[in-house]
């Protein structure tokens, strides 16, 4: 995502005009763009004309039109068709989610008139302008973290059963899984195990097939290829795509051997991606990127929960208290909350996180297009370790309290007065 | 030939060699209450001859189990003698001569060349009152789900433990699979279990190390929920065939100086097969799935409720799709069967239907009484032995019969006390380890996001209908945390 222009004024309302790029900028733009606010976007049109004689006429024109949005939907890629699928290995993926923007027009033009619906198609590399009322903090950190160039490191991930596989990549803000593909293995049978060994081998090729056109193996932006199972089968499917590749006299998948990392995972779901993504082979290869450290975090919380359960609280409710005593650590929070479309609500997680932030504590933003941020939405989008064991209870009954006494005060003053 | 038909042969619209058009459709023989009566009067026939029963074998990975049931069909006569040397031959040729015995069962290049049981091998064997079918699962702990698979279609098990110095400590310990296998099946209704302690040639024969792992295991037997009663002990030295059907020969002296109770195919011919729910509407869950002969396609697994004839017509579920039973055939039996009553483990021959509408894990019943699909249902459960404990909102697997999916536990309703089952505390904020509780489980979608984030329904039916289908087990990260009945379904 490139920045092309920032106006912010001192009450931080203002707009940003940014050019997306690829598919993770798309997912971006809909965390940035949220009710209420004006949109500024190429979009087309039908235009219908009304001649004098009543014959009418309509016709397509290229127009910028700025919306008040009142909706917007995202979907990930779909897998891409046949013919540009197969050049997809080499060159850089072409952005294949979409972003549809709703609103009324709030800038009339000679094409459309004010207080006309529209649906924005945002297209990649057309510049868009956000305008909002008020810039928070969580939005400009987003802006200023997509528009960082290079950070494009991905991941292509096969999570792999007997039978089954899901290829997906994962980059720092989703994981896209492009294809699956379940191809019927019988199990052995009494004297015979042929059924079994030539569904295998369909499987294998079947694999192969998808794997060459949904993992851009020789991209440079692509750092590693995991291969994850449980059993061996990730042994056999990498054997299997090496063999097919010296066969074929495939050089670039033949180069990218280094790249390819096998991990033992419990379960042939694309959840257990979270596994690899804790897995120390991994761990090492890409530390430093956002959702290894996502997957980590979230992890020590869970066994926080096992081993200490009053240093890891979750909930809002419950989250917001431990912020008050200042016992947050880490804060673990999903973007989805900030999509509140309520700003009272988005204003609410905003100054928790700021809160947390000046108290020195860590916040994780945890992305729901990753699995780990699924499953922090699965117990309800926000989690907390703390710093220093607090009683769920205790510190509800000293709420309840501090409440009473203020009852108690308002009425004493409402008696005196 | 009319006008009309001609018009359209011209067309070459019909397939030209479409196998199923050939096929004539069998018919049904008989009505369904007259087949009930035959069915009833056979079971009770069988009272006075050989009762079947299913038999799941399970145990710690390289505890000898696939050793100890290959070497027990070659006693038995079910495996001949040229078999048996080709075996040996093949095992010695790439070095792993000790596991000949078990390449009966470990069919696949894969298992064969790892010296690893993978997938749940069927076999058949006769004991002098007792029709056999076994279930070889896997030990190691990535394949627990094909283990979970077989064990569904049980009704005893037999639990091979190795006897040898360390070795049981292995697999006793926690995280070890003598334990979990055991949990297991025990929650998937298995209440008989024939405990053979194997390998004990390697500690000499020694009555102290048998009788110290008995003790062991007993305890936890009991604790796990089995009683006393329906479970027994054997010494067996599988690879030497030693008390398997006798025990004569030398080198056993040590073993019969104070062993004299039964064999192993003395207690195997005891076993007491279930009552069987032949009433019931019919639910035949698929454990497999292959090419049969000619154009049928052979699915296999057991018969979990109601009976089955020739030449019904099945519905399958999930999906719309329907298909007729051309034959039944049995593991345990040379001719095929006219129909096959609840219990009973089975392959069915099905014609009228493409292949890929049968997957495993699918359910086959009547047309007129369908199993109801969930994507969200209650449960009443029993949280096993953690250390994270569950909240609401945990993702985990979902285990049903032969199908597993990605689930989550939307809700905790309530806790309930394990002895009496009352409620002793509503919305708790987390399960810890012991509980036993009321939650709902919702299937979890396949996608994040879009068109395909909706939840494919499994086919499930509460505990109280039907007690095989409503049967669940819980996984998170290759541990089973949790295990219960299914109580109602929700949507």
């Amino acid at each position: 995502m490139k920045l092309v222009g920032k106006h912010i004024n001192k009450d931080h309302s203002g707009y940003v005009s940014i050019r997306p790029e690829d598919d993770e900028d798309m997912w971006h733009l809909y965390n940035l763009i949220q009710e209420g606010d004006n949109v500024r976007a190429p979009a087309i049109r039908r235009v219908q004309n009304v001649s004098a004689t009543g014959s009418s006429e309509s016709h397509r024109v290229r127009t910028t039109l700025t919306l008040t949005v009142s909706r917007v939907e995202f979907s990930p890629s779909t897998a891409p068709t046949g013919a540009e699928a197969s050049s997809s290995s080499t060159t850089p993926l072409e952005p294949t989610a979409s972003l549809q923007v709703t609103g009324r027009v709030a800038a009339e033009n000679s094409h459309v008139k004010l207080g006309a619906f529209h649906t924005l198609d945002i297209e990649a590399n057309r510049d868009v302008r956000i305008e909002k009322l008020e810039w928070d903090s969580i939005a400009l950190e987003r802006i200023e973290e997509a528009s960082i160039p290079g950070r494009g490191a991905e991941v292509g991930a096969i999570v792999c059963g007997e039978g089954t596989a899901a290829f997906c990549l994962l980059s720092q803000h989703m994981t896209v899984v492009r294809q699956r593909i379940a191809v019927p293995v019988p199990r052995k049978r009494t004297g015979s195990a042929t059924a079994h060994e030539r569904g295998l081998s369909r499987f294998y090729d079947t694999l192969y097939q998808t794997f060459l056109r949904h993992i851009p193996y020789s991209s440079p932006s692509l750092r590693a290829i995991v291969i994850a199972s449980p059993g061996w089968v990730r042994d056999a499917v990498f054997d299997h795509i090496m063999a097919e590749a010296t066969r074929t006299g495939n050089r670039a998948l033949l180069g990218a051997r280094p790249k390819f990392v096998r991990v033992h995972i419990n379960s042939p779901h694309v959840h257990s991606l979270v596994e690899v993504l804790k897995s120390p082979e991994i761990v090492s290869q890409l530390k430093e990127t956002k959702f290894a450290r996502e997957g980590i975090m979230l992890d020590k919380f869970f066994k926080m929960l096992g081993s200490d359960e009053q240093r890891a609280w979750y909930g809002p409710d419950h989250v917001s208290l431990a912020v008050d005593r200042g016992a947050v650590g880490t804060l673990l929070i999903s973007d989805e909350l900030f999509r509140a479309s309520d700003p009272q609500l988005r204003k609410r997680y905003v100054t928790l996180v700021e809160d947390v932030r000046e108290k020195r504590g860590e916040v994780l933003i945890f992305s729901s297009m990753h699995e780990s941020g699924q499953q922090l939405n699965q117990i309800t989008g926000i989690a907390a370790i703390l710093n220093f064991p607090l009683d769920v209870e205790v510190v509800e009954a000293e709420e309840r309290e501090a409440k009473e006494e203020a009852e108690k005060k308002l009425q004493e003053s409402a008696e005196g007065a | 030939m009319g006008q009309q038909e001609l018009d359209i042969s011209g067309l070459n619209l019909e397939s030209k060699s479409g196998p199923t058009v050939a096929d004539e459709l069998p018919k049904v023989s008989l009505a369904r209450e007259k087949l009930l009566e035959e069915a009833r009067r056979a079971l009770e026939s069988e009272e006075g001859g050989r009762k079947s029963a299913s038999l799941v074998i399970i145990g710690h990975v390289d505890a000898g189990k696939s050793t100890l049931i290959g070497r027990l069909l070659y006693e038995l006569g079910r495996v001949d003698e040229k078999t048996k040397i080709a075996n040996e031959r093949a095992s010695d040729k790439i070095g792993k001569g000790s596991f000949s015995w078990a390449w009966e069962l470990d069919g696949t290049t894969e298992e064969r060349e790892r010296g690893i049981t993978m997938d749940v091998a069927l076999q058949a064997l006769e004991t002098p009152n007792r029709r056999i079918t076994i279930l070889d699962a896997p030990g190691h702990r990535d394949f627990i789900p094909n283990m979970i698979s077989g064990a569904t279609q049980a009704d005893c098990a037999l639990l091979v433990v190795d006897s040898s110095t360390g070795e049981f400590e292995a697999g006793f310990e926690r995280g070890g699979q003598t334990r979990e296998h055991l949990i297991l099946v025990r929650s998937l209704g298995v209440s008989q279990v024939v405990v053979a302690v194997n390998k004990l040639d390697q500690v000499d024969w020694s009555r102290d190390r048998y009788e110290d792992v008995c003790e062991q295991l007993k305890a936890f037997l009991v604790q796990s929920g089995f009683h006393p009663s329906r479970t027994s002990f054997v010494p067996v030295g599988a690879m030497a065939g030693v008390n398997l059907l006798d025990r004569s020969g030398s080198d056993v002296l040590a073993l019969r100086a104070w062993y004299s109770g039964p064999t192993l195919v003395n207690l195997l011919d005891t076993l007491q097969p279930p009552t069987r729910d032949i009433d019931a509407p019919l639910r035949f869950p698929i454990f497999n799935v292959f090419k049969g002969s000619a154009s049928a396609t052979g699915v296999s697994g057991r018969i979990c409720g109601g009976i089955v004839q020739v030449g019904e017509r099945l519905r399958i579920l999930p999906g719309d799709e329907t298909a007729v039973v051309k034959s039944i055939e049995s593991e345990s039996e040379a001719e095929p069967l006219p129909w096959a009553a609840a219990g009973s483990n089975v392959t069915l021959y099905l014609i009228a239907v493409d292949p890929i509408h049968l997957s495993i894990g699918s359910v086959l019943c009547s047309p007129s009484n369908l199993i109801p699909l969930a994507s969200v249902f209650t449960a009443r459960i029993i949280v096993f032995d953690i250390e994270v404990p569950i909240l609401a909102g945990t993702s985990v697997e979902l285990f049903h019969q032969s199908r597993n999916v990605p689930a989550s536990i939307s809700k905790l309703t309530a806790i309930l006390d394990r002895a009496s089952g009352g409620v002793t505390k509503n919305n708790p904020r987390v399960l810890t380890k012991g509980a036993s509780a009321e939650v709902q489980i919702t299937i979890r979608p396949v996608a994040f996001s879009g068109p395909a984030s909706r939840a494919q329904p499994i086919p499930i039916e509460p505990f109280a209908s039907n007690k095989d289908m409503g049967r669940i087990l819980i996984r998170r990260g290759g541990e089973t945390i949790s295990a219960g009945i299914v109580l109602t379904v929700v949507s």
